[in-house]
This record gives C-alpha cells, structure tokens and sequence, in this order.
C-alpha cells in the first residue's frame, strides 16, 4: 500500500530556506494536487519525494518504507515532467518500454503490457516514430504511457499541462483524472492552476513559502478557507476583502455596508472588533433596492464572461466586484444593487490573516 | 524566363566556387597519379597516363612509411586517450561542478594559448632526463595536454545541451550516474562530441613544431612530407602530391569511422 509520510521536511540552498518543516501525510490511492505561487516550493517538494532532490532534514516514507535515503530508481514512483523529458534516441515504443527492459522483463511480457499502454492513451499508430515528429498532446501521452507501464506505487507530475493549449489542457486533465479512476494509484500533481487544481484533486495542498497553508478538499478550500491568502488565491474573479468593524448582533459595518454574519460559523466574535471581510464575486447576485445585506455601488466596468458577467462597482471610494447573469442591462455609471448570504462572507484576523470561522 | 536565367547564373557561380574550392586538392589528386614529365609541362595536362609509380616510391621508401605509421599511433593513441579522459570529465564538469566549471573551462582553454615553441625547449631538456626523448610514448604524452584541454573545451558546452529532466528521468528508471552517462548524454551528445573529436585529431595530426623537435627517429608524416623536398635536387612533385594525399586520407577514413561508429551508439537502447 503507498500511502506516503513526510515528517518535518527541510529543505534549503546554502543559507536559503527553500521548505521549513513540511509535514505531510497522503493517503493510499489519493490524488493530491501541490498548489501554490510561483517558488513557493512545490516543485522542490515533489522532487525530494522522487529522490531527484536530497532532502536536508527530515524523513519520507512511501508504502511503510523509509526511502529518505533510496535513489529514485528505487523508490518506486514515476514521474511525469513538465517539458516530458522523452529519450529523443528512442523511438517512442522504447521509450515507454525501457524502465522495463532495463529491469530485465522478458519480450514475452512487455508486449501485452506495451499494447495495453498504448491503447490506453491512444498511441498505437505512433509507435515506431520519434519522439519529435509527435505534436506537444502525443508527447504528453508518451511521458505518462511510460510512467504507468511500470505500474508504479506513486505517480508524480510536475506541472504536466502547462506546455499545452487551453483546450488540450481541458481534455488532458478529465483523461488523467478518468486514468486515476480506474488505476486508484496514489498520485501527486502539482500546478499553480487553481482551476486545474480544483477540478481533478481528490485533496489540495495549498502551499506558501514552503510551508502548508491549507490542505483539504476542494471544496473545503473554497468554501472554508483558512487565511486571507488561501482565499485570495482560489476563484476566479478573485475574492473581494473590505476592512469593517463589528457592531452588536454580528453586524459587519464599514461605511455605507452593512452586512449581517452567519451565528454559527463566527460565534466568537464580540462587538467592537476590527475584521476582515471576505466577499467572493460569484457568490453575490443582484437584488432589490433595501434588501437583507445589500450593497449599493455605482457600475465602474462590465467584463464580458459568456454566460455571466463580472460587474467591477465602485462602493465608498472602493472596488468590490460580483458576478451575475444579468450582466447586460448594467451599463457603466449606473447604480446598482447586490447581496450576499451571511454563510457565504468569509472573516478574517486583519493582523494573522488567518481565519476566525470556528473550527 | 527570368526565374531561369538567375537558377543558371546561381547554378554557374556555385560551380565556380566548387572549382576554386577544391581546385587545388584535385590538382593535388590528379598530381599524386602523374609522372614528372606530365606535371612539369607548361602546359597542364588533364589527360595523360596514370601511374601508381609516387605511391610506389613513397610506400617503398622506409622513412616515409614509417612516419605515416608513426603519426597513426601518435595521433590515434593521444585523441583516444584524450576522448576517454575528457569526455567522462567534461560531463562532470558540465553537471556536477558547474561552480567552479568556468574557471575550470578557462584554464584548460589557457593551456592552448601558450605557443607551443615556448614548452618545446624546455621539454626537450626534461624528456632527455626522462629517457624518452625521440620516443612515440613522448610525442603522445605532450599531445595529450593539446587532445584532453581541447576535448573538455568542446565537450562541456555539448553536454550543457544535452537537457537536464532527460538524465533525472532516466534516473527516475532506476539507472545509476554512469548508466546514465553512457545510455544518454553520451548519444545525445554524440553530434557535437564528433565534432570536437575531429577537430583534436585534424589538430595533431598536422602538428608539425612538437613532433619536430621532440623526435628525431621517430618522425611523425608532417615532419617527413616537410623534408621531402630536401630529398633530391630535382623537385619530386609527384611523390610530394601523393604524400599529401596520404596525409589527407587517415582524417577522411577516421572521420567515417567514427560516424559509423556514432550512429550505432545512438541507435542502440537496451535489446
Ligand atoms: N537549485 C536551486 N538552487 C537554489 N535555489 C533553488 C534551486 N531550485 C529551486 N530553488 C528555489 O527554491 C524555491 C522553490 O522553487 P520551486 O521550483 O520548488 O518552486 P515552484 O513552487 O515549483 O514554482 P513554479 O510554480 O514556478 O514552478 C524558489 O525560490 C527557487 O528560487
Ligand atoms: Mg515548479
């Protein structure tokens, strides 16, 4: 079984701390994205758990073995690279096969084994070529043809996506999530595309400055962020935060706003207290004038997003923008009017940052 | 019309560059294979009667021979000694000690700085304490410094290229540093190691200062081909053109061996 088991992980470049103190614990068969800004580690991390990067404190175990010490070969993962580091001397069928043939498989046995690979992932006609005569898609599927015919513990992939257009990226991302279905085999992905991230993690890992700011589900990363920074990070548009002081009955006050808080996320919160408040656009719509937790702004810009629109107003001298689907009726200088429920506004420590949601 | 009339005048200055380009190597060719009378008329001859008699003189003629076949031991052994030292340290140079590689890089491309009548004088005085003055083992020695610094100068920037993710996801296939070495940066570095390894061999091979004042005996061919002219009072044109094609051939034969050579390498994963 690979679950894998980083206990205080420290990584630094000479006197440049890169990863302080990482503790980190996958479960078996789960898929765990590493998401985060760019250098704030991932790679690095991901690297030392291949055995690519030596580790200059702390322990790694994969599947109940200590492989701190192991070379990568040994360790019994695979990984993808982001620039697919395809042999180009190889044609691509000895490319997927040669981890095997250099174990000493026998023919007889990488046939079948290479046959299934390839119609997996849609390569059989592409078997006898180069490497480079494949476009950027082909070459992905080589990269994680090879990593999975040698049925690894781990799969690692560091940024696999990133060299590949929108839409090929889009397909590419359901295939890999589909792969993980049907093998269960634990994996570890790292991206600094949250969407990517949201879309095929089983659990992120939100990292900052080689520290985990978050690590939970998808969903609990959107829904319940932990600090400013990890709501800051996540959705598109980006989070909107207004400084507000509280009032008696968990009202939120800061100039012309006035937005009621939810009792039972925030129940240890007193009157007179300074609070960050976080608003996401998409959970915001329109609403009639006067409305519970309304807010009044004047319409600065209307971005076109297809089937809704991001309307940027400005309220109190200050930016605050929500989405609606009824984007087209605004036009620039109008007045307008939005809402948000109290168990969609998000509170955070102004000095920590970190949230006051009750655990 | 127009398009014809430029490909033809294209085509015509393209030939002409051919002829002067390799005019004179034919002239040279065509020389080896004629008798005196034919080269020395004043009229150059291009049909006449070949003869294979300059060959015959020179392969008959104990000094001759024996500088080819000293020049063939002397040059093969120093840039094979010299690939096999400085490529495994090129490599290391270019991934393990990039730090001090530059440093490194400039030292060995000041050893070919200094003219080489500067270590001549001196290395005579040393290899005749030493006992190998006039030796083959002494010419390949002092070649050595030439074939090692030139290789590792070449070599460093071919193994720069070869990219890095390549060797850690080989790495990641359980192969160990020299595995790696030898079943990937080798061959993709190949092209360009070629290249280098030419160019060291073509660098000795005419190297006529060294060879001149370290051996005596025991000359190398540039040494023999410049004192052919001393041979005889009449001018021997014929023989010296067909030393010169001599001179010229081992290069030639060397650089397809090597690319057959280089294409198997290449080709070849594990069976
Ligand atoms: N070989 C190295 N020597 C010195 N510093 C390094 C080295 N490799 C990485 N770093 C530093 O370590 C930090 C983390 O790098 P890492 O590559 O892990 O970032 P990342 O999160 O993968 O970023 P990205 O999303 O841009 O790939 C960076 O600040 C980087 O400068
Ligand atoms: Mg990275």
């Amino acid at each position: 079984m690979a679950h894998i088991h980083c206990t205080d992980i420290v990584k630094s470049y000479g006197a440049h701390p890169v990863i302080s103190g990482l503790n980190l614990d996958i479960p078996n068969h789960e898929f765990v994205v590493f998401l985060g800004p760019s250098g704030c580690g991932k790679s690095t991390m991901l690297r030392m758990i291949a055995g690519l990067e030596e580790v200059s404190g702390g322990r790694i175990e994969i599947g109940g073995t200590d492989v701190t010490d192991l070379p990568p070969g040994e360790r019994g993962v695979a990984m993808v690279f982001q620039s697919y580091a395809l042999y180009p001397h190889m044609s691509v069928a000895d490319n997927i096969t040669f981890g095997l043939r250099r174990q000493g498989v026998s023919k007889a046995e990488i046939a079948p084994r290479l046959k299934q690979v390839a119609e997996v992932l849609g390569l059989e006609q592409f078997l006898d070529r180069r490497p480079k005569n494949l476009s950027g898609g082909q070459q992905q599927r080589v990269a994680m043809a090879r990593a999975m015919i040698k049925t690894p513990k781990v799969f690692l992939f560091d940024e696999p996506l990133s060299n590949l257009d929108a839409k090929l990226r889009e397909k590419l991302r359901t295939e890999i999530r589909r792969m993980h279905l049907k093998l269960k085999t634990t994996t570890i992905f790292v991206t600094h595309d949250q969407l990517e991230a949201m879309t095929i993690a089983d659990r992120i890992v939100l990292m900052r400055d080689g520290m985990i700011e978050q690590m939970g589900t998808p969903d609990e990363i959107f829904e319940r962020p932990a600090s400013r920074f990890v709501a800051d990070f996540i959705g598109t548009p980006a989070m909107n935060f207004v400084t507000a002081t509280l009032e008696a009955g968990l009202i939120a006050r800061s100039g012309s706003i006035k937005l009621q808080l939810s009792e039972a996320e925030f129940p240890s919160l007193n009157p007179g207290q300074e609070v960050e408040l976080g608003l996401r656009p998409a959970r915001m719509d329109l609403c009639a004038p006067g409305s519970a937790n309304a807010l009044t702004g004047e319409v600065v810009l209307v971005e076109n997003m297809g089937a809704e629109g991001q309307v940027i107003t400005e309220v109190d001298g200050a930016e605050i923008s929500f989405v609606t689907q009824g984007f087209r009726d605004l036009s620039i200088g109008d007045t307008v009017h939005f809402t948000i429920r109290p168990e969609h506004i998000h509170v955070f420590d102004p000095k920590t940052g970190r949230s006051l949601r009750k655990d | 019309m127009g398009k014809l009339i430029s490909t033809t005048l294209t085509r015509a200055l393209l030939g002409l560059l051919i002829i002067v380009a390799l005019g004179p190597i034919l002239w040279t060719v065509l020389g080896a294979f004629k008798e005196l009378r034919d080269i020395v008329t004043p009229v150059p001859k291009l049909i006449f009667e070949p003869t294979l008699d300059n060959f015959a003189t020179i392969l008959r003629n104990p000094t001759i021979r024996d500088g080819l076949l000293h020049s063939v031991i002397v040059v093969s052994a120093s840039v094979l000694v010299g690939a096999v030292l400085g490529i495994p340290a090129a490599h290391t140079l270019a991934r393990h000690a990039r730090r001090w590689g530059d440093d490194v890089q400039f030292f060995v491309l000041s050893l070919r700085f200094m003219p080489p009548v500067a270590i001549a004088i001196p290395f005579i005085v040393i290899y005749l304490d030493l006992g190998i003055y006039d030796t083959l083992f002494g010419l390949i020695l002092v070649y050595l410094i030439t074939t090692i610094s030139t290789v590792i100068w070449l070599a460093v920037p071919a193994f720069e290229r070869v990219p890095h993710d390549i060797e850690e996801a080989a790495a990641m296939e359980g192969c160990g540093p020299a595995e790696v070495f030898w079943r990937f940066s080798l061959p993709l570095a190949a092209p360009s190691l070629f290249g280098a390894l030419v160019f060291t061999f073509v660098l000795v091979w005419n190297e006529l200062l060294l060879a001149l004042t370290l051996a005596a005996q025991n000359a190398t061919l540039p040494v023999v081909a410049a004192s052919i002219t001393s041979l005889g009072k009449e001018v021997p044109w014929g023989v010296i053109n067909a030393a010169t094609v001599l001179l010229v051939l081992p290069p030639l034969v060397f650089i397809g061996l090597l690319m057959g050579l280089l294409n198997t390498m290449v080709r070849s994963g594990p069976k």
